[in-house]
């Protein structure tokens, strides 16, 4: 190639090069601000609002429980403890804000509960019947291993609660004071992110949490990318154990029967997310940057992935050891590896940065 | 709320400017506290940046990849911004004249873990090395009087050195051999988790003689040794990485001092978790008596007393980079998301630190108090 040859084809790579790197734009702060408020406004505060409702049912149905235990009380709790459980996998992802506070999150489930702590100390304490282990404050100090969803699973899914309950109104009376614990903990994080919401009304600040519009939504962000491993390594992969049999009592909520229930709201919440918040919302802005492509491949992974998961037989508990299962379950996450991959990679084409050392320390 | 760049040099106390004026040392390199960090830019690029008291940048070194930790010289106004895994180069810098003095390769064969230290003294760069063709540690001993030409290596007894440090006696290194085998060829995969087995080791600087390591027990032989420090006590406080089960509780912090049995310590079950088994720096305050140690996965700081004594957490987003100030029980740290927080945990008012700096910068593992 001659010189002369070399410095155009130079000169044409640099321009096309230039070309490439302008023809995407970066996103605008008003962009970021208008993701943050679409979806705390549409997405997270309704999904606290509900889960502290279905927190005050659970607390009102447990009451009646106690004070009449039948059959129908029982079921009526064991109802109204599904809803909340199922209200909470969909509010599950976020994990910053007031409920970080007071460690609520571990509060409301600690799970996975690898040493059974749940069993061991709520046993202990059921056993003692101790009055003051009823009182709220005892459950300001309390394991966080007793004072939690888990907990309740524990006392109204056992083998035979209502015989159990109506034989100990000492159980019952601590199944209330649960119930009291979590409705005190979901209406102070609802209360509390009427003022948190501030944080994400701006677009840059000196004084606030965050920086920028853009550092706030890094927090929506991580709610959107990173729980989908934690659903594959723990709710999928774990229970299916590496080389023995499957574990059906890894499952999450194999005791209630809703280990894949969990795992469709759990979806269903990050789908919403993503797409289903018609003001405004990640899928869209990918769609302003040019990201058409992408966005789509996320739409119908999220889409397959429910699909997938709408076929598989419930109880899973019941049937996680069939080789079909096995395999379709086995599929799924796969299909939320590839989901998590192209979020990361609409991350990047953002210029979202999620974490720093939090992701690639050494 | 935030605090401005005047309060800062308040904060960081009087004592520091009283009496260095006298001291010859000082001098040579100026008498002010600065601080020192690796960091990535908003585009991608690696810096190494230096802030004065005030929180404004006073500058800037571009690296050419990304690095670690920043060593200072005691006497001279030189730092060492070490190469990350598995880089092979330390760029020595004189932050007074702005220039670059010179960039130190590692032998063929051998690569850098981020860590260096200068002796007290300030004769000597002491280094960590992977000899990549066995996967042994090294300990690698430049000169500084000589083009930074290495003097001696020997080993560190052990695989995976990281972070070491000088022990009050001024010549005994103390050495995290994380135990984690890794070969550039590989990336950054670990190889060799199943059998891992990280020590503290005590070599003699001078003639590279191992003086005492400690194990972990069986059960913990997975708690990578990865940051520690050391107090003028001689008690060494250790920031682990867990490599084994995610669901495991392990301690994630331990102490030690010579002649004992490293002890292992846990914080309250909800924090232990909320660390997400994965420490990230280590340091003592300038009484040596409370310890602060950042775990960035979990966005928390937890301070400790020497003894291994939990005191509290923090909340600290991306926090990792962590410096005593000249103040008891006074820290700063340092985040991805570029900031910087003044703690105090005697009156547990964590501040931030208003800084002067370009848009996106991440500060990297480590913060260097540069006094």
């Amino acid at each position: 190639m001659s010189l002369k040859h070399l410095i155009k084809s130079i000169l044409l790579a640099y321009m096309l090069l230039t070309y490439s790197s302008v023809a995407i734009a970066e996103v605008n702060p008003e962009q970021w601000l208008k993701l943050n408020q679409a979806v705390i406004n549409d997405h997270v505060l309704p999904n606290y609002l509900k889960l502290a409702k279905q927190s005050a049912e659970l607390k009102t149905s447990s009451t009646q429980l106690c004070q009449a235990p039948n059959s129908v009380t029982l079921e009526q709790t064991q109802t109204s403890f599904i809803n909340m459980l199922n209200a909470w996998q969909r509010i599950q992802h976020v994990q910053f804000g007031p409920i970080e506070l007071l460690m609520r999150s571990y509060t409301i489930q600690f799970w996975p509960d690898k040493k059974n702590l749940t069993s061991k100390q709520l046993n202990l304490l059921l056993t003692e019947a101790n009055p003051a282990t009823l009182a709220p404050e005892f459950f300001n100090t309390a394991s966080i291993a007793v004072k939690g969803l888990p907990a309740i699973e524990r006392i109204i899914f056992t083998d035979e609660p209502l015989k159990t309950l109506q034989e100990n109104p000492f159980h019952c009376q601590f199944l209330q004071a649960i119930s009291g614990h979590l409705l005190t903990q979901t209406e102070n994080t609802l209360a509390e992110w009427q003022t948190y919401k501030q944080e994400f009304e701006y677009l840059s600040s000196e004084e606030g949490n965050y920086e920028s519009a853009q550092e706030a939504s890094i927090d929506l962000m991580k709610a959107q990318v990173e729980p989908l491993e934690i659903i594959r390594d723990l709710k999928i992969l774990r229970p299916l154990g590496k080389t023995a049999k499957a574990k059906p009592r890894r499952l999450e909520n194999w005791r209630s029967k809703n280990a894949l229930q969990n795992m469709q709201h759990n979806i269903q919440a990050l789908h919403h997310m993503y797409s289903g918040v018609t003001a405004y919302n990640l899928s869209l802005l990918m769609r302003e940057q040019g990201e058409v492509g992408l966005a789509d491949d996320i739409e119908t992974q999220f889409k397959s992935i429910e699909t997938g998961l709408s076929k598989l037989p419930s109880p899973l508990s019941k049937h996680l050891q069939e080789a079909s299962v096995h395999k379709q379950l086995l599929h799924i996450s796969e299909q939320i590896s590839q989901l998590h991959s192209n979020l990361e990679k609409s991350m990047n084409m953002l210029e979202l940065q999620l974490g720093f050392n939090s992701r690639d320390g050494d | 709320m935030g605090i401005s760049r005047r309060n800062f040099t308040a904060l960081l106390g009087s004592s520091l400017l009283g009496g260095s004026l006298f001291s010859s040392t000082l001098l040579a390199r100026g008498n002010e506290t600065l601080f020192a960090s690796a960091s990535q830019t908003s585009r991608g690029l690696y810096e190494l940046l230096i802030i004065d008291q005030q929180g404004a940048l006073r500058f800037r070194h571009a690296l050419p990849a990304r690095s670690h930790h920043i060593a200072a010289h005691p006497q001279l106004p030189l730092l060492a911004a070490v190469g990350r895994r598995p880089e092979t180069f330390i760029d020595i810098v004189n932050y007074q004249s702005k220039q670059l003095i010179q960039r130190i390769q590692s032998r063929q064969g051998q690569h850098f873990y981020g860590h260096a230290i200068f002796s007290p003294d300030g004769r000597y760069l002491i280094s960590t090395e992977n000899q990549m063709s066995t996967g042994d540690g090294l300990i690698v001993v430049r000169d500084v009087h000589d083009n930074f030409n290495t003097i001696k290596q020997f080993s560190s007894a052990g695989i995976g050195p990281h972070e070491l440090k000088m022990m009050p006696n001024g010549r005994t290194l103390v050495i995290a051999n994380g135990g984690i085998h890794t070969h550039p060829k590989q990336g950054r995969e670990k190889l060799n988790l199943s059998t891992m087995q990280p020590s503290l080791a005590y070599i003699d600087s001078l003639s590279g003689k191992l003086q005492e390591q400690v194990f972990l027990t069986t059960e913990h032989h997975q708690l990578s040794i990865r940051h520690l420090d050391v107090n003028s006590q001689g008690r060494v406080g250790i920031a682990l990485q867990y490599q084994g089960d995610k669901l495991d509780d392990m301690p994630l912090v331990a102490f030690h001092s010579q002649g004992e049995a490293i002890r292992l310590v846990k914080a309250p079950t909800p924090i232990n978790h909320a660390m997400k088994q994965y420490c990230g720096s280590i340091r003592f305050d300038q009484s040596g008596e409370t310890v602060a140690v950042s775990s960035p996965r979990g966005d928390l700081i937890t301070f400790w007393t020497q003894n291994g004594d939990y005191l509290n957490s923090i909340k600290t987003t991306d926090g990792c980079g962590l410096t005593a100030t000249s103040t008891k029980s006074c820290f700063l740290i340092s985040t991805g998301r570029g900031r910087f927080y003044h703690y105090d945990v005697s009156t547990k008012l964590k501040r931030r630190i208003s800084l002067e700096l370009p848009k996106g910068i991440h500060w990297d593992n480590h913060l260097s108090n540069i006094s």
